[in-house]
């Protein structure tokens, strides 16, 4: 099935595309692109689905950093491909559509 | 000190439990007979099967833990979850533990391995967020969870078609 490109899922991949080669956990996702971690994280996993973008856990040890390991997130190769070619033509986002996303709240 | 004790709200853990299982034990009985004076003779059976599953379900939601979940805010931080290892500006445990639970319930509802990672990475994105935007992010992490709970299964039962029924051996 192919990936719808909603204003949030252009959000994402924006965020991403940024800086194809930077890894980035899911707090710093939805503090670029203004979404909730609640709507973040589906997008990412039909991302990952589609396999325009891998992720993987934090090698840590919680214990000695304080906090649980990070889920982080990267374009593939082809994911960033596709994605530049998929973002120009993608549907702009209206006014109304942005306000309601900065209402949504923008801090995660 | 003692009029002062008079005055304070009864906050005994133990009553306040045995409050929680007499409520919740009203709410079984009352159940049973209510599907017992609807149900017809043959169907009697129903009843007791009725009384284990709301008796648990009641449990769960009413305690708000599950079988195999560590007891949290014990001081010691090594269990998962917002109070074992969230920041220090938590809030009121009491509130954050409830959603806590809550994440924890729907991610049952999410097939076995889905559901762990769903909820592992709201515990670490909650983690790291303060306690004022928590509210928000745990409301919108249930928000999409219904959407999230039908994608998983569909993928699931996808894969499953696709690899086709196990066989045993």
């Amino acid at each position: 099935m192919a990936l719808r490109l909603t204003l949030q899922v252009q959000l994402v991949l924006q965020a991403l595309l940024r800086d194809p080669a930077r890894e980035m956990y899911g707090l710093e996702l939805s503090e670029e692109t203004g979404l909730q971690p609640g709507t973040a994280y589906p997008i990412l996993l039909r991302l990952e689905q589609e396999g325009w973008v891998t992720s993987r856990w934090e090698d840590i040890d919680p214990r000695a950093e304080k906090r649980p390991a990070r889920r982080y997130y990267c374009l593939t190769a082809s994911g960033a491909v596709q994605a530049s070619a998929a973002l120009p033509g993608a549907r702009r986002p209206k006014g109304a559509a942005l306000r309601r996303l900065a209402g949504e709240g923008g801090t995660a | 000190m003692r009029d002062l004790d008079g005055m304070m709200p009864d906050t005994d853990p133990r009553k306040e439990r045995v409050k929680r299982r007499a409520r919740v034990g009203i709410c079984v009985i009352m159940g049973a007979m209510t599907v017992l004076l609807l149900i017809g003779p043959g169907w009697t059976w129903v009843a007791p099967a009725f009384c284990a599953a709301v008796s648990v379900l009641s449990t769960i939601a009413a305690t708000g833990k599950l079988p195999g979940r560590q007891e949290k805010g014990s001081g010691h931080r090594s269990g998962r979850g917002l109070s074992a290892c969230g920041r220090e500006d938590d809030g009121p445990a009491g509130s954050a533990a409830h959603q806590w639970h809550v994440l924890v319930m729907v991610s049952r509802l999410m097939p076995g391995p889905a559901g762990r990672r769903w909820l592992a990475e709201a515990d670490s994105l909650l983690s790291e967020i303060t306690a004022t935007r928590r509210g928000a992010a745990i409301r919108s992490y249930l928000r999409s969870a219904p959407r999230l709970v039908v994608m998983m299964w569909a993928r699931d039962v996808l894969r499953r078609a696709w690899l086709g029924p196990r066989r045993p051996g």
